[in-house]
């Protein structure tokens, strides 16, 4: 067991924020020498925008990872810190695979990722953007992305329908594919979703990830 | 409840007044289990499922059950902190004693649960929760807040507690609403209000407290 030095993660109790803390407190388990220290950057006062700030992430965005046990490595993109941190790491890729020996459970990991990425986070930020943050109120714009949020969880209830997690053989195993989009999935409530009960799969996937000791810890 | 723990408490990470209940409890030196509800996730809005409404039809937090009074069910922070200094604080260090001093603490605690807790939340709800924009009702509030440390102040400018010569639950009712975001954004506390800013600063370093807002600190951390 080598000595690591604790991640830096400049982050804020958002569901991008919660991806990495969730995943950081998995792998916490999984391997006792990781630890990370959290530095809060307060988005409601812009700290993200500071010059010292812009200089680790250009877009000004949490959260940002800086590894000290690779000279100070700056990852931003909440795909790329989950899939930098398990690459470095999950050694025993207990929460990923191998791209050389499990190449199509790798694609599909990957697939999901750039799914809830480049669609889930982007298209409920908006819902959550028009539902609460707009100067004014614009039904056509709530209705947008509320429904494409709605059509989104449709497709992870497809993905779920006799699986546990998003990828993996069989029924699946919980990986980065899955701490990915948990944390947006589960703020429904936010987003003015009443329930996610004509989701079943979904739903219970919530249920399923939230009952990982690693999970709740991080997305509390 | 399997846990062995003297009472339930159900309580909530970012919301004001389930710390009083721990911090109170801390001081007493009662053991707990604490059950904190959720927003979010696969307990999304279990406050208001009908498990909960059984405990308390007002479906809010704080409650407290009593494992060893036949789990009795408590809710209405208020409330609850009478119920446990009526009967677990027998020398009642943390209540008045004689008519006045019972009389004060009693005072400052309904000031605290109709005025400051409300009027602190309903400025909070219309500044970051409120789905309209409406700058008069959040203007209306935020300056309800400023009343309330004014009145504080005037009180705490003169003496060190606010009843009975002593710290009571009237203090500690105070500290969670005073420690909210909202208040940051309203005024600055430390330089327009000194004696409650120092009084405040002071509460923070009783144990019960102290302990409490280092679990809440561990419970909301990213």
């Amino acid at each position: 067991m080598s000595a690591l030095q604790p991640f830096k993660l400049y982050t804020w109790p958002t569901p991008n924020g919660k991806k990495v803390t969730g995943f950081l407190e998995e792998l916490k388990l999984e391997y006792p020498e990781i630890d990370y220290e959290a530095e809060k950057i307060d988005i409601s006062k812009d700290i993200q925008k500071e010059p010292w700030f812009i200089k680790l992430n250009p877009n000004g965005r949490i959260p940002v990872l800086v590894d000290a046990n690779r000279n100070d490595f700056v990852v931003f993109e909440t795909a790329a810190i989950l899939l930098y941190l398990q690459q470095h790491y999950d050694k025993k890729n207990v929460f990923g695979f191998d791209p050389a020996t499990e190449p199509n459970d790798y694609s599909e990991a990957l697939q999901w990722i750039f799914f809830a990425h480049g669609g889930v986070g982007p298209m409920q930020g908006q819902a959550n953007h028009f539902n609460k943050a707009a100067p004014e109120k614009i039904p056509y714009a709530i209705n947008r992305y509320v429904n494409e949020t709605k059509r989104l969880y449709g497709v992870l209830e497809i993905r779920l329908k006799e699986r546990d997690f998003l990828a993996g053989p069989g029924r699946g195993k919980f990986s980065i594919a899955d701490i990915n989009v948990l944390p947006w999935v589960r703020a429904y409530p936010y987003t003015s979703i009443e329930n996610i009960d004509e989701f079943p799969n979904l739903k219970a996937w919530v249920a399923r990830n939230e009952a990982r000791p690693g999970v709740a810890k991080g997305v509390a | 409840m399997s846990h062995g723990k003297h009472f339930t408490l159900y309580s909530h990470g970012t919301g004001p007044n389930g710390w009083k209940i721990a911090s109170f409890l801390n001081e007493l030196g009662l053991s707990y289990e604490t059950i904190y509800l959720d927003l979010f996730g696969a307990r999304a809005g279990e406050h208001k499922k009908p498990e909960f409404l059984k405990l308390n039809p007002n479906g809010r937090i704080p409650v407290l059950i009593d494992h060893k009074n036949n789990d009795l069910v408590i809710w209405e922070s208020g409330a609850i902190l009478l119920y446990l200094v009526d009967k677990y604080d027998d020398e009642k260090k943390y209540f008045g004693i004689n008519d006045k001093d019972k009389s004060e603490v009693l005072q400052w605690l309904f000031f605290q649960v109709s005025g400051q807790g409300p009027a602190f939340g309903q400025a909070a709800w219309f500044n970051y929760y409120h789905p309209d924009k409406l700058p008069s009702a959040v203007e209306r509030y935020k300056t309800e807040i400023k009343r309330i440390l004014g009145v504080l102040e005037i009180v705490l400018s003169k003496q060190e507690w606010l009843a009975a010569g002593k710290f009571t639950i009237a203090d500690l009712s105070f500290v969670p609403w005073n420690d909210a975001s909202i208040v940051r954004e309203t005024a600055d506390f430390e330089k327009d209000f000194p004696a409650t800013y120092k009084w405040h600063q002071k509460l923070f370093q009783i144990p019960g407290i102290k302990a409490a807002f280092a679990e809440r600190e561990r419970v909301i951390a990213v």
